[in-house]
């Protein structure tokens, strides 16, 4: 049994003035993180620092994301962090630029087995 | 074995027009339940019946909260619903109204025994640093 994946999380970002995809992405991600209260590393008896984080984006311009940015959000972990097309842009009306619209999943794993002994 | 809780789903809902307190109620725990998914069922092969979920709905008026309705939001598990003064009512003393805003707090506690369970030997964290 190797990297075991226990929880994804889900969330929703946007930039709505600035067309700032790495706030958008931000966003979507706390909007994961603090929709949930995980215990998962006490209830298994792991430390923190062990757990796994994959996160994904979706953006329409993924190469627009600073994910060196985005890896002080975690409070605890090992995150990494992958940006694909995705996501949403919405024209303002009137030309008046663009809302940026960010989706986040986070996908929280430990590499972990039974104890046989 | 001792029982552990292993997520708590935070999410809230609203009724804007018609001052349903249920309907606010069931709109929080679907928000709560899906900003996250429990992979570990299948990852770990354990059966959902075996999870306790332990729903609090924050409400202004508790008493107006169906309770079956709102258990029956949750299709996995073993749900128990409470219902405490909390949550927001917004008034709009113009038109007589109130928006219902309803929070939900949704912790699932699995039987899970820490002595079974370690980290791979390559994910200890007292392993030598090479």
């Amino acid at each position: 049994m190797a990297k075991t994946h226990l929880v994804h999380q889900f969330g929703m970002g946007s930039s709505i003035r600035s067309h700032n995809y790495t706030e958008a992405a931000a966003r979507a991600i706390r909007d994961a993180l603090w929709h949930n209260s995980l215990n998962v590393a006490d209830a298994f008896g792991f430390p923190k620092e062990a757990m796994l984080i994959d996160v994904e984006i979706g953006v329409q311009q993924p190469e627009a994301v600073n994910t060196e940015a985005l890896l002080g959000i975690f409070p605890y972990g090992q995150p990494q962090i992958s940006v694909v097309r995705g996501g949403l842009d919405v024209d303002k009306p009137g030309g008046g630029g663009t809302t940026v619209i960010a989706n986040a999943a986070v996908i929280v794993s430990f590499e972990m087995e039974p104890r046989h002994d | 074995m001792t029982e552990q809780r292993i997520i708590l789903e935070m999410g809230t809902g609203n009724d804007l027009y018609g001052e349903d307190y249920t309907k606010a109620a069931c709109r929080a725990v679907q928000d709560a339940l899906h900003h996250s998914s429990l992979v570990l069922f299948k990852s770990l092969g354990i059966d959902h019946r075996e999870m306790r979920v332990q729903v609090t709905i924050g409400v202004q008026q508790p008493e107006r909260v169906d309770v079956d309705v709102v258990t029956a939001e949750l299709p996995r598990g073993r749900a128990e619903v409470n219902i405490v003064h909390g949550g927001l009512n917004v008034h709009d003393p113009d038109n007589d109204t109130a928006h219902v805003i309803a929070t939900a707090a949704i912790a699932a506690l699995l039987p899970i025994d820490p002595a079974q369970w370690r980290l791979n030997k390559m994910a200890r964290p007292d392993r030598p640093m090479g």
